[in-house]
């Protein structure tokens, strides 16, 4: 895995380090720390991460800037900040954890095992999600979104005014992310459990689920059970 | 109830002239000299038209200059001194006096008064100022009623003037309130030497004493209300037209010397005109009461058309007195709000001042890294709670001072800056030059200085932050300059932290020296360098 520390405190920043390299051991293939925000920007640009352990405030600057090119990044965001006040708007666009200092190591496991171990987001507090735009980030509404199809490494986002748009993250990470009013419902589609009008049943035991819009998804087989016992 | 004729005078002294028959065609009417304090008579026709009711006798009331004896229809009814004997005797009697008329005497029809009279004093006053007949017993108490109640009114002035004398002397900054007091303590006086006729009996030979003494009040408050209001509404050239308004008023209170009433009138005539004046300024430059000022000078005019002029003069000092009255309760108003908003002020910056410690930025971070070296090298993670603990201790002890020692101040840069280098691991310097360590200075102004350097800066390439603190002072002002020697210093003004400290710094530093300083910030080619100057 691929780990970039951002932090300008370089006691906590080592901290950070030793914790990371103890709780993935093996796992850990890259890793290094930044202590400005620009430094950082350039880096995430040119490589290929993981995850990015981020401090918000750098040198008295916010790192809400840093924050919203993070999110739409492949990789998964984890902050670690002494604002706890700033959590909630963290969550909203999109990071996987927010870490408050003084943390321990406990702490920051739990928050690396969410990654590993796909556990889903306790409650869904995702209110953006930040799509790459030509020279700018885009934020997103999770109210505009219907429903995410896998494309390879990307997604693509269905909105309700019928545009698309391409995101970095996988369909696991987001899945993750958007949980639970977004349904895994098959290994390429992401949807928004709400948007379901009506589950069709075709012939040879496929399954379709029918939009609001019109729109039809297919349901996994092996999904299909779970669906229909929320969706009831 | 009556009519008066004109009174004639005749020098000599027969018993007859009383006699309301005895033939006075040959004597002489208007005004003539009598020394020598010579006995004269005066007979005055007067016609009752109205006997009174019965048991309730009619009185005459006299003001008049001179001793003498009063005759109505040849019977003696009254005695005011001795006429004829006021050198032998000495003062007796008083200006203003009342007397019975028997009832068998006051049926309707043609009457006659006649006074023996003399005149050592003023020989040349040989008049009957006012003449009054009425029921006897209103005669006496009608004056003591007007009387009451302007007392009472006086009374009102005196306690204003004792109140904002006492204001003045708890404040001695505070001239308008004085001159206020001043003019209170004026018009009480005066309200007391115009009344107090009807209760002091007064010689005739004292009555310009009072008068000079009422001309000498009138002059003081006929200068004291515009000036007060040259304060209040300050205009252009303000000493010049003061000085000459005094001069005109000293004109008139010089000259004309012996026509009080004149003398009284111009006065307060020039009074108004200038006071209207300054009024006007005052309303045209839109401060504030200017226009209840002129309001209260046009309605004392309205006063003066309708009302006599001893009337209209009360009425029309005390209406500029409370519209002078309003004018200082706005100034007081201003005053409580603006020191309210201080009180506000300094507890906001006390409070920031103690934000400063426990803001989640500085304390978690610096908990985080107090746990990291605890678990990774205890005794570093002591060397830091004591550093820490210091720093606190610092804070402590100037957190409810508004000016603190050079000294503490630079212990507090020192500690900080002992925690910082536990925390980002960075080697910080701090040195000084031609620091006084007498000098005082707002709490924390250095300290926010030095939080936002180690901020924003970052390490030279040898890991090291360099801060220098310079003190230079000549007649004119005192100048610290703050040096930031370090790599990539920069400054976002609209970024929230250092906005909240440069704020903190300029409010520090004007709840101290108000508008006499002066503080720059700017970035050069080693860092950082802040100028603050005090003047004195």
């Amino acid at each position: 895995m691929n780990v970039l520390i951002v932090e300008d405190e370089s006691r906590i920043a080592k901290r950070i380090e030793r914790m990371t390299r103890d709780i993935l051991g093996n796992d850990l293939h890259f890793l290094t720390h930044i202590n400005t925000l620009h430094e950082a920007l350039k880096f995430i640009e040119n490589s290929s991460l993981d995850f990015v352990l981020l401090d918000l405030n750098l040198n008295g600057e916010s790192g809400f800037d840093l924050l919203t090119t993070a999110v739409s990044e492949s990789f998964h965001t984890i902050v670690i900040s002494a604002y706890q006040d700033q959590a909630i708007t963290a969550f909203e666009y999109g990071v996987l954890d927010f870490v408050p200092k003084p943390f321990n190591r406990g702490r920051l496991e739990q928050a690396f095992n969410r990654a590993i171990t796909k556990e889903k987001t306790a409650a869904n507090k995702v209110r953006f999600l930040a799509v790459k735009k030509r020279q700018r980030i885009q934020l997103i509404p999770i109210e505009d979104l219907l429903f995410i199809k896998g494309a390879g490494v990307y997604t693509e986002l269905f909105l309700t005014d019928g545009t698309k748009e391409l995101h970095d993250k996988s369909l696991e990470k987001l899945e993750q992310l958007l949980s639970p009013t977004f349904e895994r419902v098959h290994k390429s589609y992401l949807l928004k459990v709400s948007e379901v009008r009506e589950i069709i049943v075709k012939p040879g035991s496929k399954y379709m689920a029918e939009l609001k819009n019109g729109a039809l998804i297919p349901i996994g087989r092996t999904k299909y059970r779970d669906i229909k016992a929320k969706w009831l | 109830m009556f009519k008066r004729y004109e009174t004639v005078f005749k020098i000599g002294d027969q018993q007859g002239w009383a006699a309301k028959s005895w033939n006075d065609e040959d004597w002489k009417s208007g005004r003539f000299v009598v020394d020598g304090g010579r006995v004269f008579w005066s007979r005055t026709k007067i016609d009752i038209l109205k006997a009174p009711e019965s048991l309730h006798p009619y009185g005459l009331q006299l003001h008049a200059y001179g001793e003498y004896e009063v005759f109505w229809d040849g019977v003696l009814i009254g005695k005011n001194g001795n006429p004829g004997q006021e050198e032998l005797l000495g003062p007796e009697g008083k200006m203003w006096a009342t007397f019975s008329i028997p009832t068998h005497l006051t049926e309707a029809g043609e009457h006659l008064l006649a006074l023996r009279s003399s005149l050592h004093s003023f020989p040349n006053h040989t008049r009957i100022e006012e003449l009054d007949i009425a029921y006897y017993d209103d005669l006496l108490t009608d004056r003591l009623i007007e009387s009451s109640y302007m007392h009472l009114f006086a009374g009102a002035f005196l306690i204003a003037a004792f109140y904002f004398l006492f204001l003045f002397l708890s404040d001695k900054k505070e001239y308008a309130m004085l001159i206020f007091s001043i003019s209170c303590f004026l018009f009480f006086l005066l309200i007391l030497a115009e009344f107090i006729k009807a209760y002091v009996p007064i010689h005739y030979s004292l009555h310009v004493v009072r008068l000079q003494v009422i001309g000498i009040l009138m002059l003081g408050i006929s200068f004291l209300i515009p000036f007060y209001f040259s304060m209040q509404f300050p205009f252009p050239k303000r000493k010049l037209l003061l000085i000459i308004y005094a001069g005109i008023l000293l004109f008139i209170f010089l000259t004309k010397y012996d026509y009080f009433e004149l003398t009284a009138n111009n006065m307060a005539l020039s009074m108004w005109l200038f006071s209207f004046g300054i009024a006007v300024f005052g309303g045209y430059r839109k401060m504030k009461g200017a226009r209840l000022v002129l309001l209260a000078l046009l309605l004392s005019v309205l006063i003066s058309f309708v009302a006599s002029f001893n009337k209209s003069l009360f009425g029309g000092f005390s209406l500029i007195l409370l519209s002078m009255f309003y004018l200082l309760s706005l100034r007081i108003k201003e005053q409580r709000l603006a020191y309210e908003t201080s009180l506000v002020q300094s507890t906001r910056l006390r409070l920031e001042l103690l934000k400063k410690n426990i803001q989640p930025h500085f304390l978690m971070n610096t908990l985080t890294s107090l746990i990291d070296w605890v678990e990774e090298s205890p005794k570093k993670g002591v060397l830091f709670i004591e550093a820490l603990a210091k720093e606190f201790d610092l804070f402590n002890q100037i957190e409810d001072q508004t000016l603190i020692p050079i000294a503490q101040e630079i212990a507090l840069c020192r500690a900080h800056i002992e925690v910082m280098t536990y925390r980002k691991e960075v080697n910080y310097f701090w040195e000084e030059e031609g620091i006084d360590p007498e000098q005082k200075i707002p709490p924390a102004i250095l300290h926010t200085l030095l939080e936002n350097g180690i901020t924003h800066s970052l390490p030279l390439e040898d890991n090291s932050v360099k801060f220098k603190l310079v003190f230079e002072s000549n007649s004119e002002c005192r100048c610290f300059t703050f040096f930031t020697f370090a790599a990539g210093a920069r400054q976002a003004s609209e970024d929230r932290d250092e906005g909240t400290g440069l704020k903190y710094i300029k409010a520090r530093l004007t709840e101290s020296y108000h508008s006499n300083w002066d503080f720059t910030s700017e970035p050069t080619n080693h860092g950082w360098k802040n100028v603050l100057k005090i003047y004195s």
